[in-house]
Order: structure tokens, then sequence, then C-alpha cells
């Protein structure tokens, strides 16, 4: 099947086998190896992009089900291989370690920042909750956010 | 790891889905959302040729007040359940159990018919429903039925709706003006995982603080939701002291089937119906805000 949709900003069309996840279609279809497979099961979050700007997970959802869509990936995040201000806010606090979760949480937190640009704390960790970090113990993630939220 | 392959259709329409769905041309199952289907897909439990995807059908996506009920397409998803403003307004239950689904990257995807029809006993949508005593529109290549939540569930991942039938939606009627409502969920893990137990309540006082009326519907209790008939009926008439709570409570346990899985196990999920049961009775007597 040929799908057309909005990718990072840039029209894109492509080809896929019906029975291809979003996560297919970026990883083996575009090469774009930012996005993680985790768990396979929606449970991890590593996986997460934003489609029509909604974290969603990429292993759950059809490659089908984002013709004509808005998708941003972790390769959208930059501008010309400078970091933004979020994933600057990352690397200032620290907030990756073996950074296999790190696309995820920069997306989720991309997402919330456009929706609430002064999150508290709170709004932070309930917007994380559904992913998983088995290295940071999360509190540098969760000052990173907030740290690119207050320079805003 | 890459789902075994199947053919994806996409009607536009929902007469189209359903006489695509009927070709003798391979077993064919339907794709909301697909935050439950997938995963079942991917470790080979269900195997179907075809898939009709109800994603390009514009008419299930629509969520609106008709008159006094919500009309809620098969394919809204959870998150829009959870914050539009009629939701929010008028059935803050529905609006609050939808908020507790998983986690928000889920709920922009999974959808409100494909929730009801996985048919999961620890859902967080259907004790909800089954308080509110919403109806399920379901269609066929020969019309349309109608069938309501509390006749939905029928075993293990269950439901009424049969092969070569669509659910396209529901519609949730209005909840009595004097009514208190809420819903609690228990989860011994995080807070993102599906809940061990959920209980969700509807209750009416009349003017001499007896109970005119008393709805349970408990997530996690027994292999489908279920309504807590005997302890409903326990409660009406009753004025509700501390002892009748209990009363009710006790009542609300005896009549659960749970099953032992990995959230916990059967005699936990009973005792738990039984304390959360009394917490929201108590909550909604004292008149005071669930969340």
């Amino acid at each position: 099947m040929t799908l057309d949709f909005t990718l990072n900003g840039r029209p894109c069309r492509t080809e896929a086998p019906d029975h291809w996840t979003l996560l297919d279609l970026l990883r083996d279809g575009l090469a774009l190896h930012g996005t993680k497979y985790g768990c396979g099961e929606g449970a991890c979050g590593t996986c997460t992009v934003l489609l029509d700007g909604e974290p969603v997970r990429a292993c759950l959802v059809l490659a089908a089900h984002v013709r004509a869509r808005v998708l941003t990936t972790v390769e959208g995040l930059g501008q010309d291989g400078e970091a933004d201000r979020l994933q600057a806010a990352f690397l200032h606090a620290g907030a990756a370690q073996c950074g296999f979760c790190t696309p995820g949480m920069l997306l989720v937190a991309r997402a919330l920042l456009a929706s609430d640009p002064t999150p508290t704390e709170h709004r932070v960790r309930e917007a994380l909750a559904g992913n998983l970090c088995r290295c940071t113990g999360y509190t540098k993630i969760v000052k990173a956010v907030l740290a690119a939220s207050a320079a805003r | 790891m890459r789902l075994p392959p199947f053919r994806l259709e996409e009607p536009q329409s929902v007469p189209e889905a359903i006489e695509v769905l009927a070709r003798p041309d391979g077993e064919a199952g339907v794709i909301a959302g697909g935050t439950a289907l997938v995963p079942t897909l991917r470790l080979g439990l269900v195997r179907p040729a075809r898939l009709v995807s109800l994603h390009g059908i514009p008419e299930l996506r629509s969520l609106r007040v008709d008159g006094q009920a919500l009309e809620v397409g098969a394919t809204v998803t959870v998150a829009t359940l959870a914050r539009h403003h009629s939701t929010r307004a008028d059935w803050p239950l529905l609006a609050h159990a939808a908020g507790c689904v998983a986690t928000p990257a889920i709920r922009s995807t999974a959808t409100v018919g494909g929730n009801l029809c996985y048919g999961e006993a620890a859902s967080d949508l259907a004790p909800a429903l089954l308080c509110l005593e919403a109806q399920v529109r379901v269609g066929d290549s020969v019309g349309e039925r109608v069938v309501p939540v509390t006749e939905l569930f029928k075993g293990f991942y269950e439901t009424a709706v049969e092969a070569g039938e669509i659910a396209t939606g529901l519609r949730v009627p209005a909840v009595p003006r004097e009514a208190r409502t809420g819903y609690v969920r228990f989860c011994p893990r995080s807070a993102e995982d599906k809940p061990l137990i959920g209980v969700a309540g509807l209750l009416v006082l009349d003017a001499g603080r007896r109970v005119s009326e008393l709805r349970l519907g408990l997530g996690g209790a027994a292999p489908t939701p279920m309504r807590a008939r005997r302890a409903e009926a326990a409660a009406t008439g009753q004025e509700l002291g501390d002892a009748m709570i209990r009363t009710v409570a006790e009542a609300a346990a005896a009549e659960a089937e749970p099953l032992s899985d990995l959230v916990g196990s059967a005699d936990y999920r009973r005792e738990m119906i039984r304390v959360w049961v009394r917490r929201l009775l108590v909550t909604l007597r004292d008149g005071r805000a669930i969340a």
C-alpha cells in the first residue's frame, strides 16, 4: 500500500506491507532508527512518537493509520544538527544514561509542553508515567522537562 | 518483531465495512485503535487472514450530545472521551473513568468501541458504562440492533458482538440530576497498569436520606465486568449508616466471582472489592468529590 503523510515537517510518500506497524515503517522502511523497539506491547513507551501532536505507541499503531496525518519522531526535534531547547535541557541535566528511553521521553515531554508550557512537577510526572527508564530513577528527566519549560 | 502477515481492508463507510467483513475471502477480524489487538497478533494468539480497519470511517469518530444522551461513535478515542467538554460537564463518572485508562499514549489511540469489544474484565470504562446503563449499537448485513451494556459481556474476553457484526457506537443516557457518581480503582503495581479491581457507583438518596437507587459496576471482579445486583438490592430503601455500607460491601464481595492472574489472586480481588465498595459508598453518601 502507498502511504502519504507529513514526516517531521516534510511531505512523505512511501510503500509498506499491510501488516507493518508504524514502528516497522520508521525503522525498516524509512531507516529512522531513533525510535526504539522495546516491549512490543505498548507498556514501555520507548517507541513513542507524536501523531497529530499526540503521543502514540509506534509498536501498536498500524502503518496504514498514519495516512494523511502529521508525524513527529525524535529526528524531527533538532534543526541542522543542533539540539532543540528540550534536548539541550536533557543534555544539561544528565537526563540520559543508556539513552534507550530518551527518544520516547523527549516526545512525551514535547507533547506536554505544547499543551501546557508551564506544567507543575506533578503534571510532568503524570505525562511521563507511561515511559519506563531503568537507569536514571527519573529525577533528572523530570528536572530537564521543568528546566525546558521554565526557559521559555 | 513483525506481526504475522494479513491483508488490510480499509472501508470508508459502515455498510461497506459490514460487506467487506462478510466476504467469503479468509477469516476476518476488526481493528480500531489496535492497542489491544496488535499485541495479541504479535503473540500469535489470533491469526486472521484479513483485518477490517474502521479507521477511515468518519461517522464512527463522532462524539455529540443528542437530546439528553451522549452519542459516542465506536472509534472515538478514550482520550477524546475523557477530555470532551460534554462528557466532563454532564457525565463526569465516564470522563473520570476514561482518564484512568492506561497512559496518555494509549488513551490517544485506544477507542471506546475497542475497549468494550475486547471484553477485558478489568476495563476502566465498563464499570462506568454499566452504571450509566449505556446501550451499544451493533450492525450487520441485516440491520442494526441495540445491546444494553448490561447484556454485552458474555464470558472471559467474550461479548455479544458476533462474527460478522460491528459495534458502531454507544448511547449513554442522561445521569439522573440528583445522582451522585464516582469511580475508584485499585492498582497494586503502578497506576498505568490495568487495575486489580475497579468500582463505579451511582447513588440516589431520597428526601429522608434513604437509598432510592444504587447502581454498582465492578471491574476485575469476575471473568467479565459486572453489576453487583445483590449489593444494590441490599442497599435499596435503606439508610446508609456505616454498618449498612459494610453489609452492602460484603454483599458485593460475596457475589463477585474473581479470577487469579498476574495482577493478583482471586482472594485478594474479593477482599479489595469489599474495601473499595465500602470506601466509594462512604464518599458518595457524604457527598465528597471523587478525584
